[in-house]
Parts: C-alpha cells; structure tokens; sequence
C-alpha cells in the first residue's frame, strides 16, 4: 500500500506575470504603502526623501495601515487595491521584518500588481525566502528589495544611515528594469 | 535490521522522503500508509473527505482524512482523533489568531489545555509533570495537531514559520487540568461548557516561567503571581486579537487560595488590581501604546498603568502533583479559544482497544 500524503500543495494552481515596468521614476506618481509595521513610516520616509532628491517632479500617495493584523481585513486590501489603481504608476511597499508581517507585506503588494501597477517590496535581508515561499503560495514573481535596516528599526537616523544611495538605486532598479520571460509568463505549474 | 514498510521502502527511506519533503517536525515519524489511516478514521463519524475548516493564509482546507494522515505519523490511535478534530477547529476560528501567531517572529508556541472526562478515558496526564514529557498523549495531541497545521498551511520553520529563536515548546505544551483537586470551577466550565462536557482550548504564549511562593499563605501566592508576571506578559485587547495570562496554579497553592475564601474571579481581580507597573519600564510596544491610548483623554500620564487590564485576559487552571512550583504561561496572542470534543458511535469499542494503562513501577508485586 501506498502512503497517504500529509500536505497541501505549497503552490497557486493560479499563477499570474508581474505588471510591466515604468522606464523612469521621472515625472510619475509613486505609491507608499505601509503595513503598519513600526520600521515601514521611517523606511518610506527615507526613500521618499531620496527619491525626491534625484527627480523635480516625482509625485507620491501613501497608504497607511493603523495596524499589521488589518491585512486580514479582506475589505481594507480591497481597499489597498482600489487606492493603487487610482493613479499610480509605481508602488514601494514596507516593511518586511518579521514573519506575519512579511506575510502581510506580500498580500499588499500584491494588491498593487493586481491593479496594474509595478510594485516592490521592502525587506529585512533575513526574511527573503519568507518573501519567496509567500508569494510562490500566491502564485506571483512579486519583486522585493532586500536593505540593510535591521528587524524592529524604527529610528530614522538609523535608517538613514542604513538606506545609502546605492540601495535607493536597487529599489528603483526593481520599479524600471524590465521584466524577464519568467516575470512576463509564469508557467502554468505542471 | 532496517525494516521494510508496506510501500516497499524501508522506514528510514520513508523518514528520509518526508523530511526531505518538510512534512516532519524533524523528529522520525510513523509512516503514514493507507492501511494505518484507514484505521485511525475509526476515529471519527465524520466523512473522510469533510473539510473541517480552512486555516492560515489561503484558507487551506483540511479534510478529516489529511487530519487522520498526519495523526498517523505523530503516533497518534483512533482514540486521539476526536481531540484533534475539536484542536483543529479552534485553529481554524479567527480568534485564534493562529494566522499570525504561527510564523511570528515572536517565537510562540500552541498551547493546548484538556478538561472534562476525555482526560481520564485518554490518560492526559493532569498531575505530576503533566507538560512533559513522557505522557502518550500529551505529546501525540501537541505534535499531531502542529503538524496538521504545519502541513495544510505549508510554514516551513526558517522559511515561513519565522520565529526568531525559536520554541521547545511549539508542538508539546499540552496538559490536562487536574480537576480533581482544583477547589474551583474547571476551565471549561468558566468557558461556558458543562462540566461533563470534554473540551480543548488553545492558546499562543511564548513563555514559561516555573515559580513558588516564599511561603505557603494564600498572600504569598498571590503575590508570586503578581512578581512572576514578567513585562513581556500583558493582559489587554490589542488591534485584532488580545493578550491573555494563563497561571497553572499546582493544586496545594490553589488549595490555600480558596480556603482563604478566594473565587476564581478574586484571584484573577487581585492579580489586576497589583499589576500597576511604571510606564517607563516599557520603553515601546504594544503596553505602551495601549497604556497611552487608555489615558489620551486625560491632561497628564499616568506613572503607572495596570499590566493586566481586566480579569477576562487572565486564566487560571490547576495543573500538577505534589510539590510548590506553579507556571506562568503567556502573554499569548492568540484564542484562547475552547472547543467542544465529540466522541463517535463506537466510542467505547475504541477504548477496549486502544487505550493503554501506563504500568512503569510494578508495585502490586511488592505491596498489598
């Protein structure tokens, strides 16, 4: 006899491609989006900043969550949804740093690139392969951009410090480069 | 000698499989074959392929038959399955906040507390070392019901089960209330259950602390719960879900409590009452936030604010032997939430079956 197999599948049998890419961040509307984890206000804050400090005419809209465990609320990620589709070109999302909320992270990034609208996720380094299998579950090659600010860091000086130029760089990299074949045409799973 | 399963791989090779697969808890497990979950469906009256609930991110359905699956290879028998089917549901009510508790950093672990008679008929030890290890069911209950989870949800530890540190605790915080010497009502009483009622209620703490008074007064009870109340444990509604306090009181601290005339609910009262603690202490975090929040109408800050707001976010249950050590369990996120367990028709034939008498010191050899 045969054994009998414990688990549920760990993929989507959905899988979906990733929006397209902006060429610039030069003259666009950028969506800020924090999942109400304590380090995403001065993470968004920052590279807000320097965002602004490279193009004259750069636009943002931020959406805050008031707490993680709102990413729950299917209603409140429609709305998260509705607030992408409505004129942005590119969402930054944060923050990453610790196991529910970069659970939470993904849905709302999610929520992004289901309205049409390039999006990337900021993390803590050490929680990328959470980022990967959560959004592998979801059947989306979401993008994510892993910084050096710390799990929990929520002083801005700190996070200054942490989200040097050449970071600001590799998170716009992720809004402007295009998408590979894998990004354009996820493979039905077999 | 390796011994060969009925799949024709041998048990190592089937160890090996799964744990390649992430589907153990690392230790080795009983292979689930179809004839072995055939047999621990006897378990239930419930159709193999009803979906009992769904649970964590993609409202993954477990069937009855998945749950019997991975039963089978925590150990447990038939008898074990009703318990795990009422554990499974209070996974799957939101209140347990389960979704979040499960892959937090935070490192918390499931909590499981058994009442009533199925305690007896399963021998869920309630007494002396009741959290282990070495009582069969105890430690079956706790791992089947992780791995149950673990699987459906796919959270693989280190990849999406994220807790920082992790926990020795995650799969096996498992013990009956020893209702037999608690002097008040039992937990799933206060639950709102009949006391003939079996029931199991969950819960999601990551920490343990074992204590005992100074002396052996009802005040020194008391006053070690308040002192081995560490900051880490508060007690108050917090976003979506709320932080809950559970004391395993042993049954001799909870024996003077009451015959100094305590209710449960004085008890639960006093340890309110005296959590008044300096805000300062609590740089940032949840208390904080909420400690303010509490007192935003007011024109200055309080110096203290009370650890444990109300008496609904602390538990108390009697659990233990002989001797003066009580544990504080907590702060939990999640539940707790109590489930009502339900017994098949042939109940009592499983029973003759499987039940299992521990017999480890032969006494009737040497004494009358």
């Amino acid at each position: 006899m045969g054994l009998m197999n414990p688990q549920n599948p760990s993929e989507s049998s959905d899988r979906h491609a990733i929006s397209p890419r902006v060429d610039t961040l030069d003259g666009k509307h950028v969506g800020l989006y924090d999942n109400g984890k304590a380090a995403a206000e001065p993470v968004l804050e920052v590279i807000k900043r320097r965002i602004q400090e490279r193009y004259d005419d750069v636009t943002f809209s931020k959406f805050t969550l008031d707490y993680l465990n709102q990413s729950k609320d299917p209603a409140k990620m429609d709305d998260v949804q509705e607030w992408a589709a409505d004129g942005l070109d590119v969402c930054i999302g944060a923050m990453g740093d610790c196991g529910s909320c970069t659970k939470f992270l993904v849905w709302g990034v999610e929520r992004a690139e289901r309205a049409g609208v390039p999006a990337v996720g900021i993390l803590d380094e050490a929680f990328v392969m959470d980022w990967k299998s959560n959004a592998i579950e979801r059947g989306w090659p979401l993008r994510y951009k892993e910084v050096p600010v710390r799990s929990e860091v929520a002083d801005i000086e700190r996070v200054e410090r942490d989200l040097t130029e050449g970071v600001i760089d590799d998170i716009i990299d992720e809004l402007v480069r295009p998408r590979t074949d894998k990004e354009r045409d996820l493979a039905t799973p077999s | 000698m390796t011994h060969v399963s009925e799949t024709g791989s041998s048990l190592e090779e089937i160890n090996d499989r799964l744990y390649d697969q992430g589907a153990t808890d690392g230790l080795p497990i009983i292979p689930p074959t179809e004839e072995r979950v055939e047999e621990m469906l006897q378990g239930t009256d419930r159709p193999r392929d009803e979906v009992i609930t769904t649970l964590g991110n993609r409202d993954d359905p477990i069937t009855v038959e998945k749950l019997a699956t991975n039963a089978v290879m925590a150990g447990c028998t038939p008898i074990h399955l009703p318990v795990l089917v009422a554990g499974i549901e209070a996974l799957g009510d939101p209140w347990s906040n389960s979704i979040q508790f499960s892959v937090s950093t935070g490192s918390w672990a499931y909590l499981w507390l058994i009442n009533g008679p199925v305690r007896d008929m399963l021998n869920v030890q309630c007494g002396t070392g009741a959290f282990g290890p070495g009582f069969r069911a105890n430690r079956v209950i706790g791992r089947a019901l992780g791995l149950a989870y673990k699987n459906t949800t796919r959270i693989h530890p280190g990849v999406k089960d994220m807790a920082t540190v992790g926990s020795p605790f995650k799969y096996s915080l498992v013990a009956g209330e020893n209702e037999e010497l608690n002097p008040w009502e039992p937990l799933h009483v206060t639950e709102g259950y009949d006391e003939d009622e079996s029931t199991i209620t969950l819960g999601g703490p990551n920490s343990f602390i074992v204590w005992s008074p100074y002396e052996n007064d009802a005040q020194h009870v008391l006053e070690g719960m308040v002192y081995h109340t560490d900051l880490e444990m508060f007690g108050r509604h917090y976003a979506d879900h709320q932080g809950t306090i559970v004391y395993a009181l042993n049954p001799y601290n909870a024996e003077e409590l009451a015959e100094a005339g305590l209710t449960k609910r004085e008890v639960k009262e006093y340890i309110c009452d005296n959590s008044h603690t300096n805000i300062h202490k609590f740089a940032r975090g949840a208390l904080r936030d909420a400690a303010f929040e509490s007192h935003d109408d007011e024109k200055v800050t309080p110096l203290q604010v009370p650890q444990i707001s109300d008496p609904e976010y602390i538990r108390v249950v009697t659990i233990g032997g002989g001797g003066r050590f009580n544990a504080t369990i907590g702060r939990s996120i999640g539940g707790p939430v109590t489930r009502k367990i339900e017994f098949p028709d042939n109940w009592e034939e499983l029973l003759d079956t499987y039940r299992i008498e521990p017999n480890w010191v032969k006494d009737a050899e040497y004494y009358d």
